[in-house]
C-alpha cells in the first residue's frame, strides 16, 4: 500500500456496513484502531436524535460503532475535542482536518499521534434550519423523518412509511434553506490534507452506495487502514479509473458551485465600511461564544483579544472583535462555527472570511492544507 | 477515557437554553452547545458560556463541619420541626420544588415562591403573570414594548427582538437606559403607558416579575395589556420560577421581605431554602446576613456552594442540576426534561418526612398531571388557560429619586457570578456634574455607605446609576445616592 493509492472499501460487519453512510468503512477502521491499540481514543458523534449528535471522545470501540452513519445536520467541528499527547483518531470534514492541522501548527495538537480519517464534505446544515426547511419546503413532519442522504444534487428525506421526499438542493439554498452559509462557499471538499480521505464519490457499480471510496494521503493513513484489514474489519479493492474520474469531475463541479457562491456572498461592501462593521457588530452581547467555539483560535482564556477589551472600556464596536478579525486572518477557515453560536445571529464568519480570503489569497497561503508555517509567523519583525 | 454527556438546559434564567454539559472522568465539567435546542437553536449567552466557571458544587455540612450527605439529610430532617418556613425561588427541578411542598404540606407550612406579587395580585391573573408567549410569537409580533434591558437581562431575547424587527415590528423600550436595538426610547409615566404605547393584540409587551418587584408595577402592566388585548410575558430570574409557580399556584405566599421580617421579629426560627440563596437573591446583603445570623436552624438543600451555604447550620448537598432526573418550565411555559437521573434532592427531601426513596416517580406523574400533558415534549408548549381579568387600581410606587443607584438585574447579578461588569452606567451630564474623570473610580455614597466603582458613560436615564453586580451601599433596587470623584 502506498501514499496516492485508491480503494474502494467496507466494513466487513454486515451491521456496521449497512448503518455506515457508505459501507461503514471508517466506522470499522477507528473500531479497529481502538481495539488494537493504535490509538487511545476516538472522538465520534454520539447520535442523540435525527437531527441531533454531541462529539464524545471514547476509548470504548462500541460507541464508536454505534456512531456509523453521516450527519447533515450537525454542524459540529470535532477537533475542539482533541486532547494533546493522546493518540487519537477522529472522522474529520474539511474544516475537521484543517482545524486539526491549524492547531498542530500552534502547539495544540500532537500531529504525529493524531490518526485524521477524512470525509468528503458537501456542506452541513443547521438542525433548527433543518427542521424549518422541512416543514415549509417537504410539508413534513420532523418527527417522522427516518434517514436522509444527498444523491445528485439532491436533498432527500426517508419518512417512517419509508417514503423518499426529495427536493433540489439549488432550489432549497434559494429559499434560504438547505446548507449553511460557510458550506455553500467553502471550496475544499475532499479532505486531501487528511491521513486518508473516504467518501462516496466515485463509488460505482455494485459496490455504490455499499463501499467508501479511500485515498491514501499518508504514512499514518497507510498505518490506520492496514490495522484495519489485519484485524479482518474491513476489506478493499483498487478503485478503478472511472470511479476516480468521476470523482474528479464532482469535485471539479462543486468547486465551481462554491466559487459563485463566494461571489455571490461576499462580494464587495457598499458604501461605508465603517457603518457596515458598526452595524454588523452592534447587538454583540460579549458572550465570548465566537472565540470558545473557534477551531483555530489556540490562545485559551487569557487572550489579545480579551485582554484589550473590557466590558467597562468598549464601544459597541469593541477591540475584542477589531483584534480577532486581524488576529485569524492567517487561519480561519470558514468553518461557521462562530455564526452558528452567535446569540444575536451576527454573521461572523461572512466578517471573518472577509478579512480572511483576500490575506489568504495575496500570501498564497490557505490554511490548514498542510504544515506550512502560516505567513505572519513568517515575519521577520528586525530587519539584517 | 470516557465522558458523561447531559443533555440539560442553563440555569441562569428562565428562558432555560438548551445546552450540553460534559462531564469527564475527574469530574471537570465544560458545556457545548445544543444546536437543536428548540429555545435556543444551541446559543448562549455568557452565562451559559461561562457555566462551568460559575458551578461550584456544594458540600454537605453540619456546623461548619463536612458531614456525608445521609448525615445532613439525618439532622436536618430532625431540625425541621413543625413552624418552619420553606422557600423554593425555582432555581432546581419541578420535582424536588413538589417533595418540599409535600415536606412543608406534612409541617403544616407552604412553600414560598418568593415573588411576592403572586400574593398581593387577585389569583385570576396569576395564569398571565406566570406563563409568558412562545419566543416564536415575539418574532411575529407587530409592536414590542420592552420594560427590560434584553441585552443585560434576557440575553437570548434579543435575537428575537431581532427577527421580528426584520418581519416589520417597531420596538418600543422603556427603562432607565436606551436600548440601541429598539426604533425609539422612553420614559413613560405609567399613567400614560395606554395613551403613549398604542398597543393592540398584534403587540407583545416584556417586562420582568422578581421577588424584589413592586406589586403595583405589575398591575400597572397587566392593566396595560387588558386594555390594548396585546400579550405578555413577564421574564423570570431563576430557570424554573414558572415551574414553581405553576406547582405552588393557589397557595398563600410571602414575598422574601416579609420573610426576612418575620426573622427580625423573631416569628420565625428555622428556614428552609431550597437552591435559593437569599444573600445573592435579595438586594440588601447586609440585611440579609444579619436576619439570617437571627435563626435558630438555617437549612439550605442545595446543589451549588454559594454565599448562604457558608453560614448556613446544615446543608443537605445535592447533584448539580445537569445531573438531576427532573423537568424545569421556562418563561414560555415550555417543559424540558434533564437527560439526568439523579434523585439525591427527592430522596434527600423524602427521606426527611420518612419517606421511603424513590418517590421520583409518583412527582413526576404529579407535575405531568398539573401541566395536563402525558409526556415532556420540548417541542410543544403545554396549553395554558389565561383567564380574564379585571383592571385594577395600581398606584406604582415612584422609583426615582434624584440620584438613584438601580440594580439592572439579570442572571449576571442574580446568580452572584464572576464577571467583567464591575461597573456602573451613567450619562455624560451625570460624569460632568460630578466632575469624574476617565480611569479614576466614581464614588458613590448612600446612607448605607460608600463604594468606588469604575464607571462606563452610557445613555441612561438622568440622575440613574445603572449596576449589574451588587455594591455594598445599597438598600433596595433603588437606592438614594450621590456620586463624586
Ligand atoms: C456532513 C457530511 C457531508 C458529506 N458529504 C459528502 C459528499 O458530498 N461527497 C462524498 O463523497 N462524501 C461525503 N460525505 C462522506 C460520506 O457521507 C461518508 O461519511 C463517507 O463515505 C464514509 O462512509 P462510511 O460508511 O465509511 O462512514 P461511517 O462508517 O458511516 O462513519 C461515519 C463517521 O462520520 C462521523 N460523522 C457523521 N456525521 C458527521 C459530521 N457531521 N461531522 C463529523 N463527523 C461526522 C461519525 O461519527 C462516524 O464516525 C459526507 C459526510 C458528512 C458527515
Ligand atoms: S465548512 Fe466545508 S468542510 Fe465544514 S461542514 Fe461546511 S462544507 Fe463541510
Ligand atoms: S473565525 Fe469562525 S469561521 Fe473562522 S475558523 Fe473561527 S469559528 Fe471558523
Ligand atoms: S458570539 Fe456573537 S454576541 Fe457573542 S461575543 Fe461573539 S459576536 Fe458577540
Ligand atoms: S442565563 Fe438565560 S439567556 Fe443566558 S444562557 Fe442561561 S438561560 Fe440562556
Amino acid at each position: 500500500m502506498d501514499i496516492g493509492d485508491c480503494y474502494v472499501g467496507w466494513a466487513t460487519d454486515e451491521d456496521i456496513r449497512t448503518r455506515g453512510a457508505s459501507g461503514g468503512l471508517v466506522t470499522a477502521m477507528l473500531a479497529a484502531a481502538l481495539e488494537k491499540g493504535l490509538v487511545e481514543a476516538v472522538v465520534v458523534l454520539k447520535k442523540i436524535g435525527e437531527f441531533e449528535a454531541v462529539p464524545i471522545v471514547t476509548s470504548d470501540p462500541e460507541e464508536v460503532k454505534a456512531a456509523a452513519g453521516s450527519m447533515h445536520s450537525v454542524p459540529i467541528v470535532l477537533s475542539r475535542y482533541l486532547e494533546y499527547g493522546t493518540k487519537v483518531a477522529l472522522p474529520a470534514k474539511p474544516c475537521d482536518a484543517r482545524s486539526t492541522i491549524e492547531q498542530a501548527k500552534r502547539g495544540q495538537v500532537d500531529i504525529d499521534t493524531t490518526y485524521i480519517v477524512g470525509l468528503n464534505c458537501g456542506g452541513t446544515m443547521h438542525p433548527a434550519v433543518t427542521r424549518e426547511m422541512l416543514d415549509v419546503m417537504y410539508k413534513l413532519d420532523p418527527e417522522d423523518i427516518e434517514g436522509e442522504e444527498i444523491d445528485k444534487g439532491k436533498l432527500i428525506f426517508e419518512t417512517k412509511d419509508g417514503k423518499e421526499h426529495a427536493i433540489k438542493i439549488d432550489e432549497l439554498e434559494e429559499e434560504g434553506y438547505g446548507r449553511r452559509e460557510s458550506c455553500q462557499y467553502c471550496a475544499v471538499n475532499i479532505p486531501t490534507m487528511a491521513d486518508i480521505a473516504c467518501g462516496n464519490w466515485g463509488v460505482i457499480g455494485d459496490l455504490a452506495g455499499k463501499g467508501t471510496f479511500v485515498e491514501i494521503n499518508t504514512e499514518k493513513g497507510i498505518a490506520i487502514l492496514e490495522n484495519a484489514i489485519d484485524a479482518g474489519a474491513v476489506e478493499i479493492t483498487p478503485a478503478d479509473d472511472k470511479g476516480k474520474a468521476i470523482r474528479a469531475k464532482v469535485d471539479g463541479a462543486m468547486m465551481n458551485v462554491a466559487a459563485a457562491a463566494n461571489e455571490k456572498h461576499l462580494s464587495p461592501i457598499e458604501g461605508s465600511h465603517l457603518d457596515y462593521y458598526m452595524n454588523a457588530l452592534k447587538d454583540c452581547i460579549n458572550c465570548g461564544a465566537c472565540k470558545t467555539v473557534c477551531p483555530v483560535c489556540a490562545c485559551g482564556e487569557t487572550a489579545k483579544c480579551t485582554e484589550f477589551s473590557s466590558a467597562s472600556d468598549t464601544y459597541k464596536m469593541s477591540l475584542f472583535h477589531l483584534v480577532r478579525f486581524v488576529h485569524l486572518m492567517d487561519s480561519c477557515i470558514g468553518c461557521g462555527q462562530c455564526t452558528d453560536v452567535c446569540p444575536v445571529d451576527i454573521p461572523l464568519t461572512h466578517i471573518y472570511q472577509r478579512f480572511a480570503v483576500p490575506m489568504q489569497e495575496e500570501f498564497e497561503y490557505k490554511p490548514g492544507m498542510d504544515m506550512t508555517t502560516p505567513p505572519f509567523f513568517g515575519v521577520d519583525l528586525i530587519e539584517d | 477515557m470516557n465522558e458523561n454527556i447531559f443533555t440539560t438546559v442553563c440555569p441562569g434564567c428562565s428562558i432555560a437554553c438548551g445546552m450540553y454539559v460534559r462531564e469527564k472522568d475527574d469530574g471537570a465539567i465544560d458545556i457545548d452547545w445544543r444546536k437543536d435546542a428548540v429555545v435556543n437553536a444551541g446559543k448562549l449567552c455568557r452565562f451559559g458560556v461561562r457555566l462551568s466557571a460559575n458551578l461550584k458544587n456544594a458540600t454537605s455540612r453540619v456546623d461548619g463541619n463536612e458531614v456525608e450527605f445521609s448525615d445532613a439529610v439525618t439532622a436536618a430532617g430532625k431540625a425541621i420541626g413543625d413552624g418552619a418556613t420553606f422557600v423554593s425561588v425555582g432555581n432546581t427541578t419541578c420535582a424536588e420544588h413538589l417533595a418540599l411542598m409535600k415536606l412543608a404540606e406534612s409541617k403544616g407550612a407552604v412553600v414560598n415562591t418568593g415573588m411576592g406579587a403572586f400574593s398581593t395580585i387577585p389569583s385570576e391573573c396569576h395564569p398571565t403573570m406566570g406563563v409568558g408567549i412562545p419566543l416564536d410569537a415575539i418574532e411575529d409580533a407587530k409592536k414590542i414594548v420592552l420594560f427590560i434591558d434584553p441585552y443585560e437581562q434576557y440575553p437570548l431575547l434579543v435575537r428575537r427582538i431581532l427577527a421580528a424587527k426584520k418581519n416589520g415590528a417597531t420596538v418600543t423600550a422603556v427603562g432607565w437606559k436606551a436600548v440601541s436595538l429598539a426604533d425609539e426610547n422612553k420614559t413613560i409615566d405609567p399613567a400614560n403607558y395606554e395613551s403613549e404605547l398604542a398597543l393592540d393584540s398584534d403587540s407583545v409587551i416584556i417586562a420582568e416579575l422578581n421577588p424584589s418587584t413592586d406589586p403595583e408595577r405589575v398591575m400597572v402592566l397587566l392593566n396595560l395589556a387588558k386594555a390594548s388585548g396585546a400579550a405578555i410575558m413577564f421574564m423570570k430570574p431563576f430557570v424554573n420560577a414558572v415551574g414553581c409557580d405553576l406547582a405552588s399556584k393557589k397557595t398563600e405566599q410571602k414575598s422574601l421581605d416579609q420573610i426576612i421580617a418575620e426573622i427580625n421579629d423573631g416569628s420565625i426560627k428555622t428556614l428552609v431554602c431550597l437552591d435559593s440563596d437569599l444573600i445573592e437573591i435579595m438586594p440588601d446583603e447586609t440585611a440579609v446576613r444579619g436576619a439570617l445570623g437571627k435563626l435558630d436552624n438555617l437549612i439550605v438543600i442545595t446543589s451549588r456552594a454559594s454565599a448562604i451555604t457558608d453560614v448556613a447550620k446544615i446543608v443537605v448537598a445535592t447533584e448539580p442540576l445537569y445531573k438531576k432526573a427532573g423537568t424545569v418550565v421556562n418563561a414560555e411555559g415550555r417543559a424540558l426534561q434533564n437527560s439526568g437521573e439523579g434523585t439525591d434532592g427527592v430522596d434527600a427531601i423524602g427521606t426527611m418526612m420518612g419517606q421511603p426513596v424513590g418517590m421520583y416517580d409518583e412527582i413526576h406523574a404529579a407535575l405531568l398531571a398539573t401541566l395536563g400533558i402525558d409526556a415532556v415534549d420540548e417541542r410543544v408548549v403545554p396549553a395554558y388557560e389565561k383567564p380574564d381579568y379585571a383592571a385594577m387600581d395600581a398606584n406604582p410606587t415612584a422609583e426615582a429619586v434624584e440620584t438613584a443607584l438601580v440594580y439592572a438585574g439579570g442572571p449576571f447579578f442574580w446568580n452572584g457570578i464572576v464577571d467583567d461588569n464591575d461597573f456602573v452606567e451613567m450619562n455624560l451630564d451625570m460624569v460632568t456634574a460630578n466632575s469624574l474623570l476617565k480611569g479614576i473610580p466614581a464614588k458613590i455614597t448612600s446612607d448605607a455607605g460608600e463604594a468606588a466603582v469604575k464607571f462606563k458613560v452610557s445613555d441612561v436615564a438622568p440622575g440613574v446609576v445603572l449596576s449589574n453586580v451588587k455594591l455594598p451601599m445599597t438598600t433596595g433596587m433603588v437606592t438614594s445616592v450621590t456620586v463624586s470623584r
